[in-house]
């Protein structure tokens, strides 16, 4: 904007509040990286040894994050994919076919997100216990994709308002079905926006803490999120390292994610999403 | 040559009709999936939190019991408050310095590398910065040791070991997660600002804290308005870095009312209470999104 906007006292503070808040993640990388006996509590600020990848197996075999690991990641890339095209198929409807009531069927559908996630916990642990869903994949599943249509429907409605009417008629008129419609010519040019969507829902179900610890108990259900509390609650004292590296090892996806989509998480986030 | 086009036309029309005939069935997956999993939950809670209800035998009506208990047990005032306290911290410290970050860094040459650091805890789960953090506060910690280093009291202060400072402990890690997305919604608001009259201000002799003041704040209002609307929401549902944290604890001193829910629930099978937090939360959560969904909807309009 302006050049006197770069001033040296600006540049000065900025840096040193840079500082400081990187500094709870050099503490992490530096005890995560120390092996269990060169631990010390009274100096945890200076670097010690190199045993982040022996300490990343121990967190990885001692709280099984590689069964939670591969259920998680399952989680993280089914519902999202689910809620997208389930979402899109909504803002089609409401946009592209004119669905009579339309606003209103956006307005049930995009309701969904208002309340907090504590309204819908012990119903859904109720339920679930019932019907044979509780502490399986298929039902966590289930509850993330539920979970992240209202936001997909939202996105989508907005996106397909932006295409002309004529590409529809035109679509008609050359004898496409409406599925066929829908599959091959709005789903491909929505492709931005799908990504979008199914990042900021991934991270999302990564991230999730309440629903694992609600919905699963078993390792090869129970989402990594909640893995890691109890990694955390169980070898909190004798083996803080592998605790931390339990931590970084879980981070490294969505943040590899959000450096390398930036822009989504953005746009995401002006949207009210997180 | 008329007719082709006459024929296409009322071609699209036939069509735009048996599209509204098959729209509901593209509509429906989305409204089902929602009814089931969310609207159907929300009604049983809305119901179970006027009863007293174990999970196990049926519901039995017991009026507001439950939401006087919320103001009178000693434990569930205490959440009351420490969620209040937590509203107060995160409509403050993250809004506060994820605008400082944003007017610092807008304009700035090196502005998104300067913005990065503040920006990377929001990419970490709630669960992880409450594990670092967690390691930072330890007695005679990370952060204890730089206050010793510095010569500065409270070297030795056992921060999460009594309330209320642990809640406030907690606000600081999460602040430390938060400011750089409202950094990140500022910059947003600041782009949408005109440089003209920025400009004119600086010719007028209106330099730095003024040229704020007068030129930038009135016009980030909206954007402050979903910011502040968003930090209140989320701090209503504080729970993911107070669960790996405290735990709620020592005691009850650090339970938040989302995670009183989460106890009444699960732990103490007191289904009727736990319903009862949940709507009350619901409530105020919905108040405080009215004030930015308004914004949000109509900007989606818009466009």
């Amino acid at each position: 904007m302006n050049k006197s906007s770069s001033g040296p006292i600006r540049t000065a503070i900025l840096v040193v509040l840079g500082l400081i808040w990187l500094a709870p993640v050099y503490l992490l990388i530096v005890n995560a990286s120390k092996s269990i006996d060169g631990y010390d509590a009274k100096t945890v600020w200076k670097p010690a040894g190199f045993s982040l990848f022996t300490n990343f197996g121990d967190a990885w075999s001692k709280a099984s994050l590689g069964d939670t690991l591969v259920a998680t990641t399952l989680y993280s890339v089914v519902a999202p994919v689910l809620a997208v095209l389930i979402g899109a198929a909504a803002g089609y409807a409401i946009v592209v076919l004119k669905l009579r009531r339309g606003f209103l069927w956006f307005v049930f559908i995009f309701g969904g997100t208002i309340f907090p996630l504590q309204m819908v916990l012990m119903p859904l642990f109720s339920g679930y216990a019932n019907s044979g869903l509780y502490d399986t994949r298929v039902g966590m599943i289930i509850v993330y994709t539920a979970i992240s249509v209202p936001f997909s429907a939202f996105v989508m409605r907005n996106f397909f308002t932006g295409i002309a009417r004529s590409v529809f008629e035109a679509a008609i008129v050359d004898g496409g079905g409406l599925f066929r419609i829908f599959r091959s010519i709005y789903l491909p040019m929505a492709g931005s926006a799908l990504a979008a969507i199914f990042i900021l829902q991934a991270t999302f179900v990564w991230n999730d803490l309440l629903l694992g610890l609600t919905l699963s108990q078993s390792e090869s259900v129970r989402p990594i999120m909640p893995a890691l509390t109890g990694l955390q609650s169980t070898y909190g004292g004798a083996a803080l390292p592998t605790v931390l590296a339990g931590g970084l090892l879980v981070s490294l996806p969505t943040v590899i994610l959000f450096l390398a989509a930036q822009r989504f998480f953005s746009r995401g986030l002006a949207l009210g999403q997180f | 040559m008329e007719r082709p086009t006459a024929t296409r036309k009322a071609g699209a029309k036939q069509s735009a009709r048996t599209g509204a005939r098959a729209a509901p069935l593209f509509g429906l997956p989305a409204a089902a999936v929602v009814a089931l999993l969310l609207y159907l939950p929300f009604l049983w809670t809305t119901y179970v939190s006027f009863t007293d209800y174990n999970g196990l035998a049926s519901p039995v009506w017991s009026g507001l019991t439950n939401y006087k208990a919320m103001f009178s047990d000693p434990d569930l005032v205490g959440a009351l408050t420490n969620t209040l306290l937590w509203v107060v911290g995160l409509v403050t410290l993250p809004v506060v310095l994820g605008l400082l970050v944003a007017v610092l860094t807008y304009g700035h040459k090196w502005g998104t590398w300067l913005r990065l650091p503040f920006l990377l805890p929001y990419a970490i789960s709630g669960v992880a910065v409450g594990v670092i953090w967690g390691f930072v506060l330890q007695p005679d910690g990370a952060l204890g040791q730089v206050l010793g280093f510095l010569g500065l009291p409270g070297a030795h202060t056992g921060w999460l070991q009594a309330g209320p400072g642990n809640t406030l402990m907690m606000i600081v890690a999460v602040t430390w997660q938060a400011a750089g997305v409202n950094a990140l919604l500022f910059v947003v608001g600041l782009q949408s600002i005109p440089a003209e009259p920025l400009e004119a201000a600086r010719l007028d002799g209106a330099e730095g804290f003024k040229l704020f003041l007068h030129q930038l704040w009135p016009q980030l209002r909206p954007i402050t308005t979903v910011v502040i609307g968003l930090s209140i929401v989320g701090s209503l549902k504080t729970f993911d870095v107070v669960w790996v944290m405290t735990q709620g604890g020592p005691g009850t001193s650090s339970e938040t009312l989302a995670l009183s829910m989460y106890k009444e629930t699960f732990v103490l099978n007191d289904y009727g209470q736990g319903a009862a937090i949940a709507l009350f939360l619901s409530l105020v959560t919905f108040a405080a999104s009215i004030l930015y969904l308004r914004y949000q909807l109509s900007d989606g309009d818009a466009r």
